[in-house]
């Protein structure tokens, strides 16, 4: 882990416009935030999508970065980028529904196509819902505590740890079962 | 994934459970995150990350040229402010100074002749003929400039005006 003396000087080089800091913040946050990504959607091309956007809109908004928890601040970002991708998949579904209710009748649970790998994790957290889901992928990816978890959701703590231990156990179950 | 934050996991469930229960709580969740931990999502592609450190630096360009410009834009607007102000006040100093409209300035009129006469009882005679001359062309420019207005009489004027020249030269023959 990056130490917090290190990773201000380079938010501090990111905030001057070095771009050289900013590869060492892709560097140290790629593959974390990759992997959150692709946990939520199950696809690669979306993800890379995504991670993409993510690094455009931390240029955007490294101003708006007052201190404190930085993965915090960068995971609020990519939390609301997929929740803005769900709403555009929602609005796209909702033009195509009849092709939609067509083509779901057939295909039951995740799939395997368009840059899409299925492993027994991805195929199991399918089977959850999605505020569970992205509850499990923020706690593990971001590597965040309880705490500021809650606070990023705007619940309080009680409710982070009981919905994280309800959804860990039941992941817990289905993987094992 | 091995590196998680440091928090007292069985300290914050014991606030809310009972001691087994909690235990259990922090049982579950570690086991849970074990399983992700042996099913790691994959990599992003290396082309894919050099692809973003492009597009930061392209942005990053476009951010230094978008700031350039504004301040470029400041300052451009500061310097037309000054000069503004500047031109602005220039003119109301010179315009205080300035005769008005209608108003003749003597002394301009006055040949250097007199000034430079040392026979001052004569120049005092000529200077109060002068003057009076002066002062009747005066009268007649402001009545001319007042009928002018009403819509009268540009060879007027440049009659009045040889008049005033003839004045002066004929002051000079004597």
């Amino acid at each position: 882990m990056t130490k917090s003396y290190e990773l201000a000087r380079i938010i501090a080089g990111c905030k001057g416009g070095d771009a050289q800091c900013y590869s060492q913040i892709v560097d140290i946050y790629s593959s974390r935030c990759y992997g959150y990504f692709y946990r939520l959607t199950g696809n690669s091309d979306i993800s890379d999508e995504l991670l993409s956007e993510l690094f455009v809109k931390l240029v955007e908004k490294i101003g708006s970065y007052k201190g404190g928890s930085f993965e915090s601040w960068l995971f609020k970002i990519a939390s609301n980028i997929f929740h803005d991708h769900l709403r555009s998949k929602q609005r796209r579904k909702k033009l195509i529904e009849t092709q939609i209710i067509e083509f779901e009748s057939e295909t039951i649970g995740p799939k395997k196509s368009d840059g899409e790998l299925t492993d027994k994790l991805q195929i199991q957290l399918a089977r959850l819902d999605e505020d569970t889901r992205e509850l499990i992928m923020l706690r593990f990816y971001s590597q965040l505590g309880f705490k500021e978890i809650a606070q990023m959701r705007s619940e309080p703590i009680g409710t982070t740890l009981a919905k994280t231990h309800r959804a860990l156990k039941k992941l817990r179950e289905f993987m094992e079962g | 994934m091995e590196e998680r934050n440091q928090e007292n996991l069985r300290e914050l469930f014991e606030k809310f459970f009972d001691a087994e229960q909690a235990e259990s709580c922090l049982d579950d969740i570690q086991k849970a995150e074990q399983i992700l931990r042996e099913h790691p999502a994959p990599e992003p592609d290396d082309t894919l990350i050099a692809n973003i450190k492009a597009e930061i630096a392209m942005r990053l360009q476009a951010k230094r040229a978008r700031h350039f410009r504004q301040v470029f834009y400041e300052v451009m607007g500061a310097a037309a402010a000054i000069i503004f102000i500047a031109a602005v006040s220039l003119q109301l100093f010179v315009e205080k100074d300035a005769p008005k409209p209608g108003e003749v300035v003597y002394a301009s009129l006055i040949p250097a002749a007199i000034w430079d006469s040392d026979d001052i009882t004569t120049a005092d005679e000529d200077l109060a003929v002068f003057t009076a001359q002066i002062e009747q062309i005066e009268d007649e420019v402001i009545t001319l400039q007042s009928s002018e207005k009403a819509g009268n009489g540009d060879s007027t004027l440049a009659e009045l005006e040889m008049e005033l020249m003839e004045i002066n030269s004929d002051f000079w023959k004597g």
